[in-house]
């Protein structure tokens, strides 16, 4: 049994291992291991040409990202909250997302953008964001976010294998979260990066969910359980693009779905999905998809926050309302 | 030469600072830099003993801070341990009318302004997220994310020229402080530039703490960073940030050429974050205890405690009663920290907008009613 | 008022569940200062000191350095006003120091690697330390009690309210919504512009395309005059001729049963079922008299002495192994997708009537069951079934069933499909019959077997050869285990 953050750990250095074109860049990255101690013990292992303490410029981290990776590099860019990576959204973009499309597929850009995210962990202002919803709304970029520390040790390495940038979000406040990870197992024999995963199979109604908030969900599902309703609880996984299939196929199902995330309700993720379900699904649906998120308002201060939050008990409320349609 | 500026063993960076007070409590009248501008400070006894008051007082409330963190009543805490001259210093050379940008670490600063020390405790303990008026209190928010203040600062201070509030002696000024490592940002780059197209009354206060969290100075310049200026046409100077006398003259200075018009200055204080970067960092990982205790020789307090004591400026019992008061004020902001009572969840819907929004009145009110719906509610 | 106060270790979070005292700055009878450092506590890698939550004067250690102690257990007790006379009684721990969820069941933890306060580390309140702020804490698995449900567990019951609902502009968006849906308009109300449509779930548009009814022309006695299914089916029957002026009041002798629970459940995936897969169904009739002596066999043997055994068993057998040589009964019809998912672990459903209601719990990966395993199967979740207790996970994820019909003395059927699945077998009861045998009429243990399969999959060849091999085992299951396996 291993923390999340230790798989991506372990994940960050196979990859490392695996291709000498892989380098890590971001702040505190190197000597301190990261704030979150991600890539503890990397740098004294690989070096400092590959895993780089960077000044602190996220434009710089993500803009010299995108130069090292026309020269053949794999950077592996963190960005240390989500709540600064905003200085680096031009190079995001305009830059990283656009870059295959207008050279006409002549420049690859294999650039993985590591940001831990979401709240749930009584920070001060700027620590605590979703801000996922931009990134997946860009096209050209890839946006994943694991779960779980097998996913994470898995995923990690997919997404730096990948030839698309990948915006890599990490679940922060599930850092330490234990779970058994192979960490002999090859990578092909892992879920394509870019699958979603039924962890919980039912049959009342669908929770979709990813990064922090499967955990929610499947507590929910477990509270649920003892009241005779089995909920379904499906791990999205990737957020761009969105394994469709798997979600209508389990909406099929149940006729009902409930989609989760923190970021707020407005023009968020659960939009779009509750959309693409409403119109693949619509013969199916015993009620309307369902949202809980965070709501439209800044991240509050810490002591509100779980107050913001999606729980347990919002997750059920909706499947409650979800049942009274 | 001047004295202040030479280079001495390890004391003094290369390229050498403002000095008027060394670390044995050693007194230089004036300073003269190359430019020929000349440093001095002219206090009284009783102004030096409150600028030690300042500095024991600014650090007593830091440990006490330090400590509630660890005690689980502040989430977080950026502690300025090492830094109180250079806060100290600059604070009390801003007059009245002037205008702070601070970052998340100049409570020393704000305690300068005669604000009450628990103003910015709301956001550490995550009650709030700041919450007070800048205008009211000639200081900004605190700002977390790194850099962005100096810009706000800027466009204050093109303000303050388009009122006309420059050009004389009794003119505006506007202080923005930030780190050695914001100044790799963009946006403090960009600072500068209008800063220096606009003629700002700006003083660009860059505390040199040594470390941008884990990492050293040198990830972030290849010149010392007083220098940067020269590039964006304006003069920069460097500060023994831990010599609260010369941090207060040169700040003087370059404020008042930027209230009578003659546009910004880069000042670095050149100083040491003595703690960690907050509560939880450990330190211990990217640096050596050596460095720390060299560092501790340099001690601001200590300096000013030998120049009062050698210039027998105060009476016996001063330091034993400043203490006192010092750990008074402590534990009355203990006692207040501790009665801060948690918001009211249903006020995360207010002030997203000054007039409010349908939509959040909705979401308010559904928010409202399902919270009263739990047992115990008190509904 | 104590004066006596505990200090407790500090919750270490999740998962480290103590922590080593390392060193006592302080002994019984120190006088003490708000904040001074009193006791040095190690994780595994580094040392913190934690400061005095209260001045005053130490009246006891409870653990002395090296010990292992446990957290929200006191460490050191402070008399915090040690002028005033004694006070007897018992001290008061201090609550703010202990456990914020002590019965947390979440797996996080804290890092094995840090020490208390610093990051990764354990931090005040259950919470593990982060740089920037508070750290996370833990969340439990348990729902809220909430007010006025009437209920146990203190929330909505599971049963839908059939509290009515405005199905467009309904409060649905990112919040969580009042318990009850909105109080309805009482006003007609025009939906999406189109004045005058007809209001109704989609399900119900589907089932009424399906049946040919056009809802424009049916009155509907939902929520807010919507159609329901019941107004549908109605539209659909054929018309009743209306009872003269003397008709009876019959309905005053009808009885009226809430359609909830497993029977809604059935209903729906019924007609579900029935009307999205193209049902085909056939018969088989079969000599199951060598399988009768088998069973016997089986029965009188050692292995099988402590087993309730039945020929469902070896019908169940006959399934699975029939199944393996034909994969594609054991799909899936993911019409949307465009793919038919063919599932390599059988998830044998058995149709169970329990007084709730029909339901057909599943064996999972029952082809990876031996014999005797595979009856304990049957015999657990008959059992389980009859007492009303199968888990709902046992009721999901099914590949392919039978219906066992023969127990109500019934001779076959046509089953309708479980939704997802593929083929479902009805198994009829074994009567004794004459039957033409080595040539001649003898009486013979006959059964009839009727299966259903989804004909967007299966094809008539693909069900008969599947029916057929189910059939020739149970005509002769040894020689059939021989030849196929
Ligand atoms: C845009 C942005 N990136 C990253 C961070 C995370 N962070 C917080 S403080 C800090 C280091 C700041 O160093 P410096 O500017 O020297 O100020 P100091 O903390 O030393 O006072 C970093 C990287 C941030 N707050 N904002
Ligand atoms: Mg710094």
């Amino acid at each position: 049994m291993i923390t999340l953050g230790k798989a991506l750990n372990h994940g960050l250095r196979r990859a490392l291992e695996d291709d000498p074109k892989v380098v890590i860049m971001g702040e505190d990255v190197g000597k301190l291991g990261g704030v979150f101690r991600i890539t503890d013990g990397l740098q004294k292992d690989f070096g400092e040409n590959r895993v780089i303490d960077t000044p602190l410029a996220e434009a710089g981290i993500i803009g010299t990202a995108v130069g090292l990776a026309i020269r053949g590099y794999r950077p592996v860019c963190e960005i240390q909250f989500d709540g600064f990576v905003f200085p680096a959204y031009n190079q995001i973009v305009a830059q990283v997302a656009k870059m295959h499309y207008r050279s006409q597929g002549k420049v690859r850009l294999p650039i993985v953008i590591r940001i831990p995210f979401g709240g749930g962990i009584g920070a001060v202002e700027h620590h605590s964001e979703s801000p996922e919803a931009y990134f997946a709304h860009t096209p050209g970029l890839k946006v994943v976010s694991c779960s779980n520390p097998a996913d994470a040790y898995s995923m990690i390495q997919q997404a730096i294998a990948s030839d698309d940038p990948v915006i890599f979000f990490e679940p922060k406040r599930r850092y330490w979260e234990k779970g058994e990870v192979d960490l002999s197992s090859a990578l092909p024999a892992a879920t394509p990066l870019h699958s979603a995963r039924i962890v919980r199979p039912g049959t009342a109604a669908t929770l979709l969910a990813y990064g922090p908030m499967v955990r929610v969900a499947l507590d929910a599902a477990s509270a649920a359980a003892e009241d005779g309703r089995e909920l379904e609880v499906i791990d999205l996984r990737s957020l761009s693009p969105i394994d469709y299939p798997v979600i209508f196929e389990s909406v099929r199902r149940t006729g009902r779905a409930v989609v989760v995330h923190e970021a707020p309700g407005n023009v968020g993720l659960g939009a779009e999905i509750a959309a693409r379900i409403t119109e693949e699904c619509f013969y199916s649906l015993e009620a309307p998809v369902l949202r809980v998120t965070g709501y439209d308002i800044p991240y509050p201060a810490a002591r509100v926050e779980e107050e913001y939050l999606p729980d347990l008990d919002r997750v059920l409320d909706a499947v409650d309302r979800s049942f009274g349609w | 030469m001047a004295k202040g500026e030479s280079v001495a063993g390890t004391d003094i960076p290369a390229g050498g600072f403002v000095q008027l007070l060394t670390p044995d409590g050693e007194r230089f009248d004036s300073v003269t830099t190359a430019d020929g501008t000349t440093y001095s400070v002219d206090f009284t006894d009783e102004e030096y003993r409150e600028l030690y008051r300042d500095l024991v007082t600014v650090r007593r409330l830091d440990t006490e801070a330090v400590a509630l963190q660890r005690q689980g009543e502040l989430g977080i805490w950026a502690s300025l341990l090492g830094q109180e001259a250079a806060q100290v210093g600059s604070g009390r050379a801003l007059r009245p009318q002037d205008m702070a940008f601070p970052t998340y670490r100049e409570h020393g600063v704000l305690y300068t302004r005669g604000i009450d020390p628990i103003m910015p405790f709301g956001l550490f303990r995550g009650v709030d997220q700041g919450g007070w008026d800048p205008n009211e209190f000639r200081f900004n928010q605190y700002t977390i994310v790194i850099g962005s203040q100096t810009l706000h600062a800027t466009g204050y201070a093109m303000g303050v020229t388009m009122d006309g509030k420059t050009g004389s002696a009794d003119g505006e000024a506007v202080i923005a402080y930030f780190g050695d490592g914001a100044t790799s940002q963009g946006e403090v780059n960009e600072a500068f530039v209008w800063s220096g197209v606009f003629n700002a009354p700006i003083v660009f206060f860059c505390q040199n703490n040594q470390y941008a969290i884990s990492e050293p100075l040198e990830r972030q310049t290849r010149v010392p960073l007083y220098q940067r200026a020269g590039g964006y046409g304006f003069p920069g100077i460097r500060v023994d940030g831990n010599d609260v006398l010369a941090s207060y003259a040169v700040t003087r200075q370059a404020l008042d050429n930027a209230r009578t018009g003659q546009g910004p200055t880069l000042i670095e204080a050149y100083t040491y974050r003595m703690g960690a970067h907050t509560s939880s960092d450990d330190p211990t990982r990217y640096r050596i205890a050596s460095e720390v205790e060299a560092w501790k020789a340099k001690d601001p307090i200590s300096r000013l405690r030998a120049f009062l004591t050698k210039q027998k400026i105060v009476k016996k019992d001063f330091f034993a009663q400043v203490d006192d008061e010092a750990t008074t004020k402590a534990l009355d902001l203990r006692e207040r920290v501790l009665a801060m009572p948690d918001p009211q969840p249903v006020t995360l819907f207010d002030h997203v907008y000054p007039n409010g929004s349908p939509e959040l009145d909705r979401q308010r009110a559904v928010f409202t009613e399902y919270q009263a719906s739990f047992e115990g509610s008190g509904h | 008022m104590s004066r006596i106060k505990e200090f407790n270790l500090p919750d270490l979070g999740e998962g480290l569940t103590e922590g080593e005292i390392l060193a006592w700055l302080v002994k019984v009878g120190d006088t003490i200062e708000l904040n001074q450092p009193i006791v040095e506590v190690e994780t595994a890698k580094a040392a913190v000191e934690i400061p005095a939550k209260w001045g005053g004067v130490v009246t006891r250690i409870f653990h002395e350095a090296g010990a292992v102690c446990e957290v929200g257990q006191p460490i050191i007790a402070i008399d915090t006003d040690p002028t005033a006379p004694p006070v007897p009684g018992p001290s008061s721990p201090d609550s703010s120091a202990s456990p914020a969820s002590p019965a947390s069941s979440a797996s996080a933890a804290s890092s094995e690697e840090a020490g208390a306060g610093l990051i990764g580390g354990p931090a005040p309140g259950g919470r593990t330390a982060v740089l920037v702020g508070y750290g996370p804490r833990t969340t439990s698995a348990k729902r809220r009690p909430r007010v006025g449900t009437g209920n146990e567990n203190g929330h909505a019951p599971v049963a839908p309210a059939p509290t009515p609902v405005v199905p467009a502009p309904a409060p649905v968006v990112s919040t969580p919504a009042p318990v009850s849906p909105e109080p309805v308009v009482a006003a007609p109300v025009v939906v999406g512009g189109r004045a005058g449509a007809v209001l109704a779930k989609p399900p119900v548009r589907k089932l009424a395309r399906d049946l040919g009814v056009d809802l424009t022309g049916v009155d509907g006695t939902g929520p807010l005059g919507s159609v329901t299914r019941d107004d549908v089916r109605r539209a659909a029957a054929p018309v009743v001729p209306a009872s003269g002026p003397e008709a009876l009041d019959l309905g005053s002798r009808e009885r009226r049963i809430p359609v909830k629970g497993v029977r809604k459940l059935t209903a729906q995936n019924m007609v579900a079922s029935a009307f999205t897969a193209p049902h085909v169904t056939e018969f088989l009739t079969v000599d199951v008299t060598r399988s009768m002596k088998t069973l016997a066999k089986l029965k009188a043997g050692r292995e099988f002495a402590d087993v309730r055994i039945s020929p469902l068993l070896l019908v169940a057998k006959a399934v699975l192994l029939a199944a393996a040589r034909h994969p594609m009964v054991n799909s899936t019809w993911s019409g949307e997708t465009g793919e038919i998912v063919v599932k390599d672990y059988v998830n044998l459903g058995i149709a169970a009537a329990t007084d709730r209601g029909l339901i057909v719990p599943n064996i999972k990966d029952a082809g990876r069951l031996g014999l005797r395993e595979l009856a304990e199967a049957l015999n657990t979740l008959v059992q389980v079934a009859k007492s009303g207790k199968t888990p709902p996970a046992d009721m999901t994820g099914g590949t392919l069933s039978i219906t066992n019909v023969g127990v109500f003395g019934i001779d076959s059927g046509t089953p309708i499909l479980p939704p997802g699945e593929s083929a479902i077998l009805a198994f009829g009861a074994i009567r004794p019959m004459p039957w033409v045998h080595k040539g001649r009429i003898r009486p013979r243990q006959v059964t009839t077997l009727g299966l259903s399969f989804d004909h967007r999959i299966i094809d008539g060849e693909l069900g008969s050869r599947f029916l057929r091999d189910i059939g020739t085992f149970l005509e002769d299951p040894s020689t059939a285990i021989l030849s196929w396996t």
